[in-house]
């Protein structure tokens, strides 16, 4: 066998060689200014890279998309507070709140984005504008079972039995539809007890408890559920893909949220962070992200409703829709994950 | 004068103390972060909660049928690996190292799509009259099990022909020679043989087993919860990072205490005794 030998000088140079290659991508990012936004995986990411890039370029800035869930995106910036890892945060009501308490996000400069004007004055947040409103209901296959008519149906009707998945606490879209549930059989969107004791008088539904929508999107993907607790953009990708998906509105209301992009506190490149924004509010881009797969309600005043989108929701339904108690949920979420994780695992 | 090799290894221990100690110690340090200053709080309010101790027993148990899986499944391809000829050798290292090539996370929803109703697992045995209907392996330990045995199975047979391929086969025949049946070859000259590689086996697919968080939560569902699930809920849901230091140094050491077992039984004197 050939030995292998290599000389002094020869190390060298690979190891040079080795560490320009590891300090490159750093020098070719020193070289524009770019935003590093954060937006959550799958449909969003696909949608803003593909929409938010030109427009932000257009704007003299180069955008990087970073895929985290929302939560992942607080824990993120709260490893390296002051050092942020992304100059924007994509998160809902809830999670908002949790960074204005520890001090990750900051106010923003409206004067600094030219489509500011174009929003409706509930979407001009302080720390933020609104990109859309997220409305939620149930997912369902109209090939497995029938239309649910809301929460109540989807735990009384046998049709379901063993087809229909949830996802924990720690999902904004598995609180929202578990403080429905606390209303309709307990004494108010706080009273998790009650939906706790739904779940141990039905254990055919805790097998079919996951971590997240997305997981829950492969699930469904593979006829492995028939029915799941889901936003109008689930099922926009979901039909986007070909397959039978049906969204319903809980005969309840059906829960909203809110999403606004945040400025994070110590943002390594605010003026591309916010031509970023400005990107996601302007009409060119709400224009394309209210089409599918994603069908983002628009927040820009100026874009026109979608048939698919007026299907969900019209604007003047929005105000009717359910808007959680962030606040109350924050207060009794870490003990609410425990104790559904507890009551799952068996 | 023969010189010390002390110089050879100073940068991968410096390397060793910044990126692994150091850390180490810092998490070590995090987990005595109580609400009042230091102090035991974060281990009594874990060891305190009886679901917590089931995880725990959930993560030893898992890697371990991992291993006896790995073990049952990983020796019969060495063997045939020391019996075959250069070509048939070519195949199975290939075959080996090509799933290694592929992402966990790839593996991982295949085993999806193989473990689901509509996988060929179910609709094998609804074909030969086995099962009455569809079922799934998803969020099932077996289904994990399954899983996590082909993802580890490399690293388990790869250490085996290691030492397999410096053993000539004619100590089979030896015994043979000597009046030994097969069972008796297995387990009186095979497996003390092999013992070394089986260790090492072990000790990575435990690891690895124990600490595979993409697999354990896609595969073993929320029902399934073991304990790298329970850190990510501290670190990522709950913001409780002392709570989640904790854990990790509780699966640090109880993962580290079962290896430790591990590796004392291998070199018990009455099993090295019979290679």
């Amino acid at each position: 066998m050939q030995d292998f030998n290599i000389t002094r000088r020869h190390f060298g140079l690979l190891a040079a060689g080795a560490a320009a290659a590891v300090a490159l991508p750093f020098t070719a990012r020193a070289a524009g200014e770019t935003a590093v936004a954060a937006t959550f995986p799958g449909n969003w990411e696909d949608a803003y890279r593909t929409v938010l890039t030109p427009l932000v370029k257009e704007a003299g800035f180069d955008l990087t998309v970073a895929p985290a869930m929302a939560q992942d995106q607080l824990a993120k910036v709260m490893a390296s507070p002051g050092n942020p890892p992304y100059d924007t945060l994509l998160m809902s009501p809830g999670q908002m709140a949790v960074a204005i308490e520890n001090d990750l996000i900051q106010k923003i400069d409206p004067s600094k984005l030219k489509n500011w004007n174009m929003l409706d004055p509930a979407f001009q947040g302080e720390y933020g504008p609104t990109v859309t409103v997220e409305v939620n209901g149930i997912a369902y296959n109209p090939d497995l079972v029938p239309a649910p008519k809301g929460y109540r149906d989807l735990f009384e009707n046998p049709a379901y039995e063993g087809l229909v998945s949830w996802t924990g606490f720690a999902s904004n879209t598995g609180v929202m539809a578990y403080s429905e549930i606390a209303k309709i059989f307990g004494t108010g969107p706080t009273d998790m007890d009650a939906v706790f004791k739904l779940f141990k008088a039905h254990p055919e539904h805790l097998k079919g408890v996951v971590a997240s929508t997305n997981h829950q999107m492969t699930l469904f993907q593979q006829g492995e559920i028939a029915v799941f607790m889901c936003s109008t953009g689930n099922v926009a990708k979901l039909k986007a893909l070909g397959l039978k998906a049906e969204f319903v509105q809980p005969d309840t209301g059906s829960p909203a949220a809110p999403v606004n992009i945040h400025l994070t506190k110590g943002a390594k490149n605010p003026d591309a962070a916010y031509a970023y924004m400005d990107a996601a509010i302007s009409k060119a881009a709400q224009d394309k992200l209210k089409m599918p797969p994603t069908e983002m309600f628009p927040t820009n005043k100026e874009v026109e409703l979608t048939p698919g989108i007026e299907a969900y929701v019209k604007r003047e339904q929005l105000a009717s829709l359910v808007y959680p108690d962030w606040a109350a949920i924050n207060k009794n979420r870490a003990e609410w994950i425990r104790q559904f994780d507890a009551l799952v695992a068996g | 004068m023969k010189a010390s090799g002390f110089p050879y290894v100073l940068p991968m221990l410096l390397l060793s103390v910044a990126f692994f100690a150091t850390p180490l110690a810092v998490l070590v340090g995090f987990s005595f972060i109580g609400p009042d200053g230091p102090s035991l709080h974060n281990y009594a309010r874990f060891l305190g909660d009886a679901f917590n101790y089931r995880v725990l027993v959930n993560t030893a148990t898992l890697g371990l049928q991992t291993i006896a899986s790995t073990t049952l499944l990983g020796i019969p391809i060495a063997l045939f690996y020391w019996h075959s000829g250069k070509t048939a050798r070519q195949v199975i290292i290939f075959l080996t190292l090509i799933p290694m090539l592929t992402s966990n996370v790839v593996r991982t929803f295949a085993w999806i799509v193989i473990l689901g109703r509509q996988g060929p697992i179910s609709e094998t045995f609804v074909a030969l009259g086995l099962a009455e209907r569809p079922f799934t392996l998803m969020s099932t330990e077996l289904g994990l099990v399954l899983a996590m045995c082909q993802i580890d199975l490399p690293l388990i047979i790869l250490p085996l022909i290691a030492i397999l391929s410096r053993t000539p086969v004619q100590f089979t025949e030896a015994a043979q020679v000597s009046g030994a049946g097969p069972w008796r070859i297995l387990v009186t000259v095979l497996l003390p043989m092999m013992l070394p590689g089986l260790l090492a086996g072990w000790i990575l697919v435990f690891a690895s087993t124990s600490a595979s968080f993409v697999t354990q939560a896609v595969i073993g569902g929320a029902r399934n919860v073991y304990v790298p699930q329970l850190i990510y809920r501290e670190v990522g849901t709950l913001f409780d990072w002392p709570m989640a230091s904790a854990i990790a140094v509780v699966l640090l050491l109880s993962t580290g205490i079962l290896l430790v077992a591990m590796t004392m039984i291998s070199r018990h004197r009455r099993l090295v005794g019979h290679a």
